[in-house]
């Protein structure tokens, strides 16, 4: 008896919706009973809600109504119980006795939006002072900390989302998108275009630019001519055609990073793994293997608006064919780290190069 | 009685002498429809006991089991019928296997929803590990902490009820208990097990009924049936046959109650499972129990959490769908927010929080079988309670004495200090003397130490009550028995209704007086005289209406009325003449009636006190017992009847009318009769459940308290049912909680029970509704709390998926909160004190107000949780700022950042960063938002320890909420700054300032939560509180 009347009961209002009768003057009597003297009173009447009346002649026929249901069958009971489900799925969703979806009506609906809206509105405002005070404490020119993008990663060029060079020299369609990726990129180097945009700033040291953080900053040349035989200008393939593959090199950008004591960053790369002599000669361009010092330091996008980050050619001219070669370019100097367990692009990058022939 | 219990039972007793193989038969030719012969066989234990034996003859009788009377069974047929019948002993209730109780552990109620996030956690990582080769394993240490966490919460509460019980089977003695039988002519005393249908049986004083039996001799036999039918005294059994019913008949013994003087000849008519007693421990445990309220409480949570997880995840897997996202990433997604929204640490919370309290009722003597019933006492709206041995101190106790024409009042509370009362007169003297030595009672050696009310006693109740109020109001009843030494005695028989002796007269020790007690109406036959302030006047009629009116007026107070008298018997009796007590050689009229003093088995000291909190907490309490209904009102008047309500008899006797014409709707309080209550079919109880508010039912058999239970529980009440006897057991079980008593308790009721009263005293059931009640509203703070911190940690999924961010909040993170810093506080707040009087409280109506519900959803994820996640937004953003990424340039960055091979990601600044280093950063802003709803989770705490009051108003004296408090931010801190945490758990230490930038986003929680409760406070009923009051 009791388990059908739960069952009945329940899923009359599914969710948490049971209390859409009179359950907020429940709640309130809950509290205010020890207010009032007459509790006890309110005791008796509790045990016996309201509704208990009117229900209970629907009960005594649904009770009926299942007993016939199991004497008929196992089959049909299941059935009903979901359609009866659903069907009281569907009131809950909108009842249009009372007008009400979802347990409220429209009136009670339209308050609860409205207040919920002005409560994330006031939400909005507050986040707004905060993230304007965040931009009042932000300098745009120079970020607050730099420590987590420091020291510098490295990246190379070409790039294709990949850093296994496997090539045919034989075959120009396994190189030419690594030319053509390295033509795209040194666009912006283009003498010409470095001449008319960039000053020519004295080499070995700073080109400190001191003044007013909001003053725009000028920016060091670094033409595509520096890079010489890797510059492809003159070999319009960087070598590819003949298995003699030119790689760029790039420091990651970092606001005020300067290399330490003056001394310049180099780049030296080797076997990573194997045999030392798989790679029997490199040429780098510039021939000191070294970012100058005169590009750094770094101002910021916002003002160092051509800044020209240098780049390191590697030139690999002799490297063993017909099978991979594990490379490791590290950079060199003071301050510089290389070693990072974690990350294999700070302070180096390591590649392969596959050249079949 | 009904047609067809008899078919079934009756019959095929008379038809074969065996029941056995007809129940066999019976069984199997409605095999086919066993499910429903199983509801039959329910139905069928349900109705009244039915058995013919006791009106036989004993040559019927003989005949029936083909069994001499004098020399019993051959013990060749008795081995026979034992084979045939198996052994005497019940059928122990089909006990669950350990590992199937562990496994409900395990799967039960939330686990489930804990076990389908884990489920489709590892259904997410075996897709992505279909399609990429480099999944992330994320999911896959969810699903494995998820169920780890399922796994220890699982251990840890069957650990708890194991313990729980272990301490029930130390109740337990198992010693083998011993029946003397008589087979082929010959005593053996064998195992009980061993006794057999018709076996000749001997049983006296002190023993234990080995089975059912039909008497066919005694001599003084008595039995106590309180185990059985809840009657407190002890009642005489002799082979005549005097009722219909077989429970009242006197001719009757019943297996497992005891015999308490006497010895008695019977035959065993039945045994075993079919005995009287087997038939209720087979209802009992062939009832099933519905679900506890607050397993019903969790379901609906379940179903509430479920309905918003499904909500979000569908609503984000259509966003992800529009924004452009692949289906399989938009399932991952789907998959990853719905299990975002399992409450990790819920589980956890909600045990450890009702273990705390389970033990603090142990404390207070309450000791909970079942952690969820911890609960169920505070959503108590009924309480049926036994009478004897839980209202009533199961002591016969003297509470009255008439004497000098005046009555006097004697203490019957427990610890009995002696009022003092006329001990002046002459009268008290010889009544006392008549008391203490006409009466067989005598205490058991060794109590010296022991107080007068605490200590044993040989003998009948009542001898027993009179043997310690002399000891304690007049003088030690030994040495009084040794300065009158008894002569000569006749015991009391049910149909002299007298118990007459004689002693040697003390200090003149030539002469004799004779003593009597007995029913007053008897002993005042006798009496010629009466004694009034020590002499002797004759008795008039004016004194016999006296004497009637106090009768009438002791008996009406339900209480066992004795009278006494005695004469000085004349010189011509002087010492070393023979009394022969069978052919009366001696006067025995013309006596001195000197008074009467009533007994009654009082109630508990804490009883009333309790009652009536019990009413100011909105709980009906109602009385069944099997005692009759006089006694029943008597002990009514503890506040189950209160004062000025008055029964339907009571309005007819004060109107002088006939009852039928008082309108029983308009009284509040009514007796019903079990007899009465037979006749009532469901709809008509229902009517007296609901039209009265305070209800006694006497002479209820357990099948009458089972379906009392079953008619509250029909008008929707939870109803807690407290009882000691293997009577109460079937109804124990029924309810929505069972309440057994630690000390006089059978041990069929304490299995029956989910809690146990060690004291024995009604007034713990008030402290455990009191827990009970604590427990559920602190749970709900508890669960508010908890709930409140999954927005801040689903959102930053969302965001991730919407506004394409790095991920703000990680699985890692999450998991700290959830089931690392979030757990202490969760559980502190178990120990917080009531806000108001929860004992001035209506009970919690179980079909509306929920433990969730959508108020609590919508301020824990409306409103709180919100702002705690913008808080971790805000922190989010700040760090990422500081480090060169501004918000604006985040948006849409995620394939970037999460590409691997992009190692040149340029920030704001055009700062570039490689893959890992933008990670770090990640994982520090994670790192940061888990800080952030530490830090705002301290506000929601103490929001949390009020749902009206302000904090001002309830302070903060809970010293482990305090200490969650600073336990949260310790592991904080520690997982945070440890080394190596970078690389366990991927944690980074953080720069001050950054702990800071939640911590206006605190204040504004504290300052919001105090305002919107000041406001539910100013206007109670009003918009807010209906829409946010949880």
């Amino acid at each position: 008896m009791r388990r059908q009347l739960r069952s009945r009961r329940a899923p009359a209002f599914p969710y948490g919706y049971r209390y859409r009768l009179d359950d907020q003057d429940e709640v309130n009597q809950n509290y205010l009973a020890d207010e009032e003297e007459e509790a006890e009173e309110e005791a008796r009447v509790m045990v016996v809600p309201e509704l208990e009346e009117e229900e209970e002649e629907e009960e005594k026929e649904e009770v009926e109504e299942e007993e016939k249901e199991e004497e008929e069958g196992q089959g049909q009971p299941t059935g009903n119980a979901w359609w009866r489900k659903l069907q009281i799925l569907n009131e809950y969703l909108w009842d249009p006795e009372r007008r009400m979806s979802l347990a409220r009506t429209g009136q009670s609906w339209s308050l609860i939006l409205v207040i919920y809206f002005f409560f994330y509105a006031s939400l909005a405002a507050v986040i707004t002072l905060c993230m304007y005070t965040l931009f009042l404490t932000i300098s745009p020119y120079m970020p607050t900390f730099t420590e987590r993008v420091k020291p510098p990663g490295v990246m190379i060029r070409p790039f294709a989302h990949s850093l296994n060079f496997n090539f045919n020299v034989s075959e120009p369609d396994t190189w030419q998108h690594y030319v053509i990726s390295l033509n795209g990129f040194l666009q912006g180097y283009n003498d010409s275009l470095q001449e008319e945009m960039n000053v020519d700033c004295p080499p070995g040291q700073y080109f400190i630019q001191d003044g007013n953080e909001d003053e725009d900053k000028k920016a060091c040349q670094f033409k595509r001519s520096f890079l010489k035989n890797c510059s492809g200008l003159e070999d319009p393939t960087f070598g590819y055609s003949t298995g003699q593959p030119c790689i760029l090199l790039k420091m990651n950008r970092i606001v005020g990073f300067r290399p330490e004591l003056g001394d310049p960053v180099k780049v030296s790369c080797k076997v990573q793994r194997g045999d030392e002599n798989d790679i029997r000669s490199i040429n780098y361009y510039p021939e000191s293997a070294s970012f100058d010092l005169r590009y750094y330091p770094y101002y910021g996008k916002l003002t160092h608006v051509n800044y020209t980050s240098p780049l390191v050619a590697m030139h690999f001219t002799d490297v063993v064919k017909n099978q991979a070669v594990p490379v490791q370019c590290q950079l060199k100097g003071k301050g510089i780290i290389n070693d990072v367990i974690n990350d294999r692009f700070v302070g180096r990058v390591i590649f392969t190069l596959n050249i079949e022939t | 009685m009904d047609p067809g219990g008899k078919k079934g039972t009756m019959t095929p007793q008379a038809q074969n002498p065996s029941p056995r193989p007809e129940r066999g038969h019976k069984s199997s030719k409605h095999k086919k429809r066993k499910r429903k012969n199983k509801k039959g066989d329910m139905e069928e234990l349900k109705k009244e006991v039915v058995m013919d034996d006791h009106k036989l003859t004993l040559e019927e009788l003989s005949a029936k089991y083909s069994v001499d009377l004098t020399k019993g069974h051959s013990p060749q047929k008795a081995k026979e019928i034992l084979i045939r019948d198996g052994p005497n002993t019940l059928t122990p209730p089909p006990t669950t296997p350990e590992w199937i109780k562990f496994c409900k552990q395990l799967f039960g109620g939330f686990s489930l929803l804990l076990w389908t996030g884990a489920g489709l956690c590892f259904i997410a990582y075996g897709i992505q590990k279909y399609f990429h080769e480099d999944a992330m394993k994320d999911n896959l240490y969810l699903g494995i902490v998820l169920s780890v966490v399922v796994i220890i919460t699982g251990c840890f509460s069957y650990y708890q009820e194991a313990k729980s019980s272990k301490i029930m089977e130390s109740f337990k003695n198992m010693v083998p208990q011993q029946a003397l039988v008589i087979r082929g002519g010959e005593k053996m005393q064998i195992n009980v097990e061993d006794v057999v249908l018709g076996d000749l049986v001997e049983v006296k004083g002190g023993d234990r009924i080995p089975a059912d039996l039909r008497l066919i001799s005694a001599q003084g036999c008595k039995v106590d049936n309180s185990s059985l039918t809840g009657e407190s005294e002890p009642q005489s059994r002799f082979p005549d046959f005097t009722h219909e019913n077989p429970l009242e008949t006197r001719n009757i013994c019943f297996f497992s109650t005891n015999c308490v003087e006497g010895t008695a000849r019977g035959i065993v008519i039945a045994t075993g499972d079919d005995t009287v007693m087997g038939r209720i421990a087979t209802l009992t445990s062939g009832l099933t129990v519905g679900k506890t309220p607050i397993a019903a409480e969790i379901e609906h949570f379940i179903h509430l959490i479920t309905a918003v997880a499904i909500f979000l995840g569908v609503t984000f897997f259509g966003l992800s769908l529009i924004l452009g996202y692949g289906w399989l990433e938009a399932v991952i997604f789907l998959i990853g927010i719905i299990v975002a929204n399992v409450p990790e640490g819920l589980l956890a919370t909600v045990t450890v929080c009702l273990t705390l309290t389970a033990k603090r009722m142990a404390r207070k003597n309450c000791l909970v079988k079942n952690l969820e019933a911890v609960e169920t006492l505070g959503s108590t709206s009924t309480i049926c309670s036994d009478k004897t041995g839980t209202l009533t101190q199961n002591r016969m106790t003297v509470a009255h004495l008439w004497f000098d024409r005046t009555v006097y009042e004697a203490d019957t509370s427990e610890d009995q200090t002696g009022r003092i009362f006329a001990k002046g007169s002459d009268t008290w003297f010889i009544l006392a003397r008549i008391a203490g030595l006409c009466n067989r009672a005598d205490f058991k050696a060794n109590q010296e130490t022991l107080p007068v009310p605490k200590r044993a006693t040989t003998g009948d109740a009542s001898e027993s009550a009179l043997l310690k109020f002399i000891e304690q109001m007049y003088s030690p009843v030994s040495e009084m028995r040794e300065k009158n030494p008894k002569v000569a005695e006749i015991p009391f028989n049910s149909t002299n209704k007298y118990q007459m002796s004689i002693h040697l007269r003390e200090g003149s020790s030539q002469t004799h007086m004779l003593l009597m007690k007995g029913a007053p109406e008897r002993i005042l036959q006798f009496c010629s005289t009466f004694l009034l302030n020590g002499k002797e006047y004759p008795l008039d009629d004016e004194m016999k209406e006296a004497f009637q009116n106090a009768y009438l007026e002791l008996g009406g107070l339900g209480e066992r009325v004795l009278g006494f008298c005695f004469l000085n018997l004349p010189s011509s009796f002087s010492k070393g003449f023979q009394f022969n007590t069978d052919e009366i050689n001696f006067p025995m009229d013309n006596l001195c009636f000197v008074g009467l003093i009533s007994m009654i088995d009082p109630p508990r000291a804490a009883v009333a006190d309790a009652v009536s909190k019990c009413r100011s907490a909105g709980i009906k309490v109602i009385m069944v017992t099997g005692d009759h209904p006089i006694t029943a009102k008597a002990i009514a008047g503890v506040g189950i009847i209160s004062e000025g309500s008055e029964t339907v008899e009571d309005v007819a006797a004060r109107l002088r009318i006939p009852v039928s014409q008082v309108d029983a709707r308009a009284v509040k309080a009514i007796v019903v009769h079990g007899s009465e209550l037979k006749d009532l079919n469901s709809e008509q109880l229902d009517q007296i459940l609901k039209n009265h508010s305070e209800i006694v039912f006497a002479r209820t058999s357990p099948q009458q308290k089972l379906i009392i239970v079953e008619g509250c529980q029909r008008l929707g009440a939870i109803v807690a049912v407290t009882g000691d006897g293997v009577n109460d057991s079937p109804a124990l079980k029924k309810a929505d909680i069972g309440i057994a008593m630690g000390i006089t308790g059978s041990d069929v009721s304490k299995q029956a029970a989910d809690m146990i009263l060690l004291d024995d005293n009604f007034a713990s059931i008030v402290t455990g509704v009191e827990e009970g009640r604590l427990i559920f509203d602190n749970l709900k703070k508890s669960i508010a709390y908890t709930l409140t911190s999954n927005i801040p940690e689903i959102t930053p999924f969302l965001m991730f998926i919407v506004l394409g961010i790095p991920l703000p909040l990680g699985t890692i993170t999450i998991l700290c909160i959830d089931l690392g810093t979030d757990m202490l506080p969760a559980i502190s707040l178990a120990y917080e004190s009531a806000e108001s009087d929860i004992m001035k409280r209506l009970p919690r109506n179980a079909q509306t107000d929920n433990l969730v519900n959508h108020r609590l959803i919508g301020m824990a994820y409306g409103q709180i949780g919100m702002i705690q996640a913008l808080a971790g937004f805000f922190t989010y953003f700040v760090i990422l700022a500081e480090n060169g990424f501004k918000p604006i340039d985040l948006l849409g960055i995620r394939l970037e950042w999460e590409d691997r091979y992009l190692n040149n990601l340029e920030d704001s600044y055009g700062q570039q960063w490689t893959y890992e280093q933008r990670k770090v950063l990640e994982f520090t802003c994670q790192t940061a938002f888990f800080v952030s709803i530490v830090i705002v989770q301290w506000a929601d705490l103490i929001i949390c320890k009020t749902r009206r009051n302000s904090i001002f108003q309830q302070g903060m004296k809970n010293k482990i909420l305090i200490f969650g408090i600073l336990e949260e931010t310790l592991l904080a801190t520690f997982l945070s700054y440890t080394p190596g945490m970078d690389v366990a758990l991927r944690m980074y230490p953080l720069k001050i300032m950054w702990w800071l930038c939640a911590a206006p986003y605190s204040v504004l929680i504290f300052v919001y939560d105090e305002t919107r409760r000041y406001i539910i406070r100013q206007r109670p009923g009003g918009w807010l509180e209906r829409e946010t009051y949880y």
